[in-house]
């Protein structure tokens, strides 16, 4: 049933519940009650964040929640104390590319495991499912080996690059943004491909022209979810890179780190920081809602 | 123009045999299909997976028999084979089984408060009302938010002279560190729960829109109270959702190491030295690379258990061809 469940949400049908009255779960003031703790258990630390960064870092550390006086000082402050930019700027490249060479990928391989048969196929399914589980500290430290062999092989460096994280990334966005991809070609109608087959279209010729315009929604949801997966990665990143080469979240947790002990907390800069590394994330979701909502529960993993 | 009415066509004679028994359907669309079978486009990925998965989870197996630590790291190939040295160490002189016994307790109890309140707030937005599109929306922003960022503004809030603590001392309360000693172990706990349950609300709000609408009217019809409505007709719709969200819950609990780093770094204080973090600093700090491994793999079998439970429970094929089912 949770599949069916999963298939439906990720092609997003049109919500049922057409009369109010009789889908009603509860009655309306427990209702009110609920969802007022959950968004006060939401919004009051959502608030004071944002609060904070239109604070000073003076006022933040004498406790204010409400600033005594609203600046945008921090926000122009992180650029050179965080050194925010280049950390954004290698975050954006690299998961920028991952999420558009891994939605490539994964529509091709989606494509042969939905549409043909083989043998080893409900393997490769099932292999999708468990290796979006494998943890990531047990990946780190043979992968960091195995890119540290390489190198030295070949003679070029991998780790430290923004090559190597992206060539990790990658790997590891695939299973999922495959699962995406293969849950969405399922909801396809199979008819205008055979159509196409009986018009004499190759197999690529019905993926690029067939395929690939109608999933737009499961592509975009899989490059996505592959993006957010370099954007979000600390583990990795702590280890491959160097400091020219770090990622946002490595140069704000670094920030962070450091501020402990510190003659003054930058705690307002800091809020602003987190902020800024959260902000292109938080605009994509926002922007794909409908699609990602689906695509969410799709492969059941963040 | 031909390819539409080649289509409609089609349409009519692929629609044709469903209603039949489908097995000379199945035959023929192999006929066409298995001529050019357009396998290579499974290398890229595969070859990718092949590379930096499956090799790797074997260099991982093979690292956790060998004694392989900082000086040995460069010629790994020839390093001394140990057998099961590292994983005796692992299980006897270090933390591992007091991490095992934190990231488990910790996970399950971030799983068993976060599932009530995931449910909890699927149940309130089923009904449209005026703004309920931006309660949705503020559900979930704690699932936006990057884990990294959720960690550095909590640790922030949290500092001894934090917005936290200064709040709860003007209404009388004393609460002390948060970030370390006994305290940070529901620190973590907390702040997890608040960056997890989303993911619960987004799994039972799939499993509330499967409910028919029959079903709530044959409710209505029957004049249930609400709550009887809720626990005997609509909670068993959500049972598989709800089991799928306390295992993945549990597991990407477990497996949650960005969110123990940023809070508290590493070496992490003893109270929160989850399994990712300890298998993290005895690789990354005391460059024991061998023990690190052998406590991984530990981890992994750890994490099997729920892992091959899903993966049984788990359809893998609705499609209508090549699947034994």
């Amino acid at each position: 049933m949770s599949t069916q469940t999963r298939t439906r949400s990720a092609t997003r049908t049109p919500r049922k519940g057409r009369s109010a009255e009789v889908t009603r779960l509860m009655p309306t003031w427990l209702i009110a009650v609920l969802t007022t703790l959950l968004c006060v258990l939401v919004l009051v630390p959502v608030a004071y964040i944002f609060l904070a960064s239109l604070n000073s870092d003076v006022g933040v550390a004498r406790g204010e929640f409400w600033p005594s006086q609203f600046s945008l000082e921090s926000y122009t402050k992180i650029w050179r104390s965080v050194g925010l930019g280049k950390g954004i700027i290698n975050s954006l490249v690299v998961s920028g590319a991952v999420a558009v060479v891994s939605a490539l990928i994964a529509i091709g391989t989606a494509y042969v495991l939905v549409r043909f048969s083989f043998p080893g196929r409900l393997t490769m399914l099932r292999g999708l499912l468990g290796l979006q589980s494998i943890p990531g500290t047990l990946m780190l430290l043979p992968v960091f080996v195995l890119f540290a062999s390489i190198g030295a092989w070949v003679g070029i460096t991998i780790i430290g690059t923004l090559w190597g994280l992206f060539i990790a990334y990658l790997t590891f966005a695939l299973p999922f943004s495959t699962w995406v991809m293969v849950t969405y070609l399922r909801g396809l109608p199979r008819e205008l491909e055979e159509a196409a087959r009986i018009d004499g279209a190759s197999n690529m010729g019905i993926l690029f022209r067939i395929i690939v315009p109608l999933s737009w929604p499961g592509i975009v949801v899989s490059g996505i979810f592959a993006f957010l997966l370099g954007w979000n990665d600390v583990l990795f990143a702590s280890i491959f890179t160097k400091p020219n080469t770090a990622t946002a979240a490595i140069v704000l947790q670094v920030f962070s780190a450091s501020q402990e002990g510190g003659a003054i907390p930058v705690y307002s800069q800091m809020m602003a920081a987190a902020l800024v590394c959260a902000a292109p994330v938080v605009i994509l979701y926002f922007i794909f809602q409908r699609y990602l909502v689906g695509g969410l529960t799709a492969g059941g993993v963040k | 123009m031909t390819s539409e009415i080649a289509g409609n066509t089609l349409r009519d004679e692929a629609t044709r045999p469903a209603g039949g028994p489908p097995a000379p359907q199945n035959k023929k669309r192999k006929g066409v299909t298995e001529r050019d079978r357009p396998l290579w486009l499974l290398a890229p990925g595969g070859l990718l997976i092949a590379v930096i998965i499956l090799i790797p989870l074997v260099l991982a197996l093979y690292m956790s028999l060998i004694d392989l630590d900082q000086y040995t790291l460069r010629k790994w190939l020839t390093t001394p084979f140990i057998g099961v040295e590292n994983f005796v160490e692992a299980l006897t002189k270090t933390d591992l089984l007091r991490s095992i016994w934190i990231s488990v307790s910790f996970a399950v109890v971030s799983t068993i408060v976060t599932v009530p309140l995931g449910v909890a707030a699927a149940v309130v937005t089923q009904n449209p009302y005026r703004g309920r599109a931006i309660v949705r929306a503020v559900f979930l922003i704690p699932y936006v938010l990057p884990s990294f960022v959720v960690a550095t503004v909590w640790r922030t809030m949290l500092q001894p002279d934090g917005i936290v603590n200064s709040v709860l001392h003007n209404v009388g309360i004393d609460p002390g560190l948060w970030l370390n000693g006994p305290m940070s172990y529901w620190t973590l706990i907390l702040v997890e729960i608040w960056a997890a349950w989303p993911f619960i609300y987004l799994l039972a709000l799939a499993g509330l829109q499967s409910v028919d609408h029959e079903v709530h009217e044959a409710a209505a019809i029957d004049g249930a109270l609400w709550w009887r409505k809720l626990r005997e007709v609509i909670f068993p719709y959500l049972k598989g959702p709800v089991s799928l969200a306390f295992l993945l819950g549990t597991l990407n609990h477990i497996n949650n190491f960005t969110l123990p780093f940023v809070l508290f770094g590493a070496p992490a204080p003893a109270d929160v030295n989850v399994l990712p973090i300890l298998v993290y600093v005895t690789s990354f700090q005391s460059f024991r690379f061998g023990l690190s491994a052998a406590m991984a793999v530990v981890s992994l079998i750890l994490i099997a258990i729920p892992l091959f439970i899903y993966l049984r429970a788990v359809k893998l094929d609705v499609s209508d061809d090549g699947g034994k089912k």
